[in-house]
């Protein structure tokens, strides 16, 4: 995931820079930043783009006419795939905005195409049986008003998270639940970066659900797997510790009905997104 | 004639997209998609189904080769489904054919109008198939050497081959299969067998036939058509032509690197259609057109596609023809009868597994020679 993004004139300057997710280093990285591109800029990297590791990050580095270009980005991220985006930023850069920076003039449209190469499409899918709150739990993480009629979801209904998560677009696949529909769960579960298996907290629910679980790693074996123990505020609900237990994944509490909840379910989910990407770097090719 | 159409393409990120429709004032929702999608998903093998949802009446079609595309067409109130079984499979597969590979020339409502098709696939490209899937070929050369061979034994072989546990014998042998190249059957207790019964050899025929139409029908361009054929397959020395590699002691076998050509040519549904038009007689892109009823626009980019493979060109003004036939053709493995032979006399195989493979074969061949 690239986490900021750095454009530098002739003098070394700074003439655009974008920041998606903070980083530890702040102030000092920008700071080095300004003296390796004095450096890069002396130096024939032959149009093509390299990188360096730097406190936990790692810094891709470009370099056309009299411009620097820069990514910080995730060690875990996929090194050709990042190369791709410089050398798309590099060249839209030069087509259509090098000769506006040389004379000082305004960047317009540099943002919105910056954004487009930078962000990123993850797939999270929620997956569980009928009745567990999986479409409330879209609701939730949507900010939406919840229906007052349940209406059991036909297929699978996507939708997007309204906010991005660091510079990812997270698109949610609520699958539905019902066991006709469960022929569709393989295919449609292909190539999510997380899967949310979401359970009742009940223990029949919860042992059923452990067949989801397989499914899933069988299935998207690169994915992250995280279980929901919905429903905590019953009485009847077992604890998200003894859920995970049986599930044999991750697993965290939630009210679906609750929107106190909302940003602790997205940060579990960026989380996710993150360690997914380590994990899935691991897996033998 | 249905009163829409739409297609729909099933994305990994962004679910089901409505990739084009007409009239383009169609509307749908996400429930509709979802319940088309389900019913074809539910039977695998069937690729047509009709379904009312919400009063609307639909028939979508799915062609298996290109599993997450449908073409549904909306049928009017009064409308037959029954009469119209035949014609929707055959416009949906050239839709989704063209969508897949060439978006921007789908015109949905030229198509509706035309009545434009595809066929199914003809056995020449079910053998094609062999060729696109490495692991087939590879378990074709094998079972080309065994003459037969156990399942178990061929999968362990076929993983120590590409060095991998995951690869599926039974994806592997599909191909084989579906084109009628081996049987796999289980004998006695428990062996699951696997028999070649048809061997298959692909190659670049000159366009005789061709040729010979063309010195009756236009005779101000046979001779032109003629030495363009003979500059590919018999060009005058140092050149080589099309034959050299071929061994000499086999006339019939094929160039090996250029099979999987052949097979790609083949296995294109759109430009096969185009290609077999031209096996007849030179032809206008105007009278492929006519003959193919694909639209001149379609016709041109195939022929532009044939040209670029050295199947086909454009021998006069306007006139298309083919200077090199790909062909791929069966024939009975004679071959295998000594390997059976040897196999059954150093207990290789079972009397019954040796007993049943000839019965295959004369199954299979008595009739057709």
């Amino acid at each position: 995931m690239i986490r900021s993004l750095y454009i530098l004139g002739q003098q070394s300057n700074v003439i655009y820079s974008k920041e998606y997710a903070k980083s530890e280093s702040g102030e000092g990285l920008v700071e080095f930043l300004v003296n390796f591109a004095h450096f890069i800029s002396s130096v024939d990297l032959e149009g093509k783009t390299e990188y360096m590791g730097f406190s936990g990050t790692r810094i891709f580095y470009a370099a056309r006419r009299d411009f620097v270009f820069m990514f910080v980005a995730d060690k875990a991220d996929d090194t050709a795939q990042i190369e791709e985006r410089m050398t798309q930023l590099v060249d839209a850069f030069i087509k259509d905005f090098a000769t506006l920076a040389e004379a000082n003039l305004p960047l317009e449209g540099l943002d919105a195409k910056v954004d487009e190469i930078a962000v990123t499409m993850v797939k999270v899918a929620i997956l569980g049986y009928a009745g567990v709150g999986k479409t409330t739990t879209l609701h939730l993480l949507r900010g939406e008003t919840l229906p007052l009629v349940h209406d059991p979801t036909i297929g699978v209904s996507i939708k997007k998270l309204p906010d991005e998560v660091q510079n990812a677009n997270i698109v949610l696949w609520d699958l539905a639940g019902q066991s006709r529909f469960s022929i569709l769960w393989a295919k449609m579960i292909a190539n999510a970066q997380v899967v949310i298996i979401v359970t009742d907290s009940t223990l029949e629910n919860v042992l059923r659900s452990k067949k989801l679980v397989s499914l899933v790693k069988e299935e998207v074996p690169e994915a992250k797997v995280i279980g929901i123990a919905n429903k905590q505020d019953l009485p009847t609900a077992l604890t998200p510790e003894r859920v995970g237990q049986i599930l044999g994944i991750a697993t965290y509490e939630l009210v679906a009905i609750d929107i106190s909840y909302r940003d602790r379910l997205i940060q579990i989910i960026r989380k996710a997104i993150l360690e997914g990407k380590g994990e899935a770097r691991l897996v033998p090719a | 004639m249905p009163q829409a159409i739409f297609v729909v393409h099933l994305d990994d990120y962004q679910g089901f997209v409505v990739e084009k429709r007409h009239p383009f004032s169609f509307s749908l929702n996400e429930k509709i998609l979802n319940l088309i999608f389900y019913e074809h998903e539910k039977e695998e093998k069937e690729n047509l189904r009709y379904s009312e949802i919400d009063n609307v009446r639909i028939v979508s079609f799915v062609d298996r080769a290109r599993p997450r595309w449908m073409a549904c067409f909306v049928l009017t109130a009064d409308e037959d489904y029954e009469g119209l079984k035949e014609e929707i499979p055959g416009m949906g597969r050239l839709i989704i054919e063209l969508m897949v590979e060439n978006p921007e020339l789908v015109h949905l409502d030229e198509i509706l109008e035309s009545h434009s098709s595809l066929g199914e696939a003809s056995e020449e490209q079910r053998y094609a198939q062999i060729f696109l899937t490495p692991s087939s070929g590879l378990v074709l050369e094998k079972i080309e050497n065994e003459g037969v061979e156990r399942a178990a034994k061929l999968s362990i072989w076929l993983k120590s081959q590409v060095q991998s546990d995951s690869v599926d014998l039974r994806e592997s042998i599909l191909p084989l299969m579906d084109s009628g190249i081996v049987n796999v059957e289980i004998i006695g207790k428990g062996i699951e067998a696997v028999f070649l019964v048809k061997d298959v050899f692909a190659y670049r025929a000159p366009p005789v036939e061709a040729i010979t139409k063309a010195r009756k029908s236009m005779p101000g361009l046979a001779a032109q058509y003629q030495q363009r054929v003979a500059e590919f397959f018999a060009p005058p020395p140092p050149s080589r032509g099309y034959n050299p590699t071929i061994p000499s002691d086999d006339p019939n076998s094929p160039l090996v690197e250029d099979r999987e050509k052949i097979a790609r040519v083949l296995s294109k549904k759109i430009e096969y259609k185009v290609l077999t038009s031209l096996r007849d007689e030179p032809l206008s892109v105007r009278e492929i057109s006519n003959r193919t009823l694909l639209q001149e626009e379609i016709v041109q980019n195939a022929l532009f596609s044939l040209e670029s493979e050295n199947v086909a060109a454009q021998i006069g003004e306007g006139i298309w023809a083919l200077v090199t036939n790909p062909i791929m053709e069966s024939f009975i493995p004679e071959f295998v009868l000594p390997l059976i032979a040897d196999k059954l006399s150093n207990d290789e195989i079972t009397p019954e597994i040796a007993r049943r493979h000839l019965e295959i074969l004369a199954e299979k061949w008595s009739g057709e020679q």
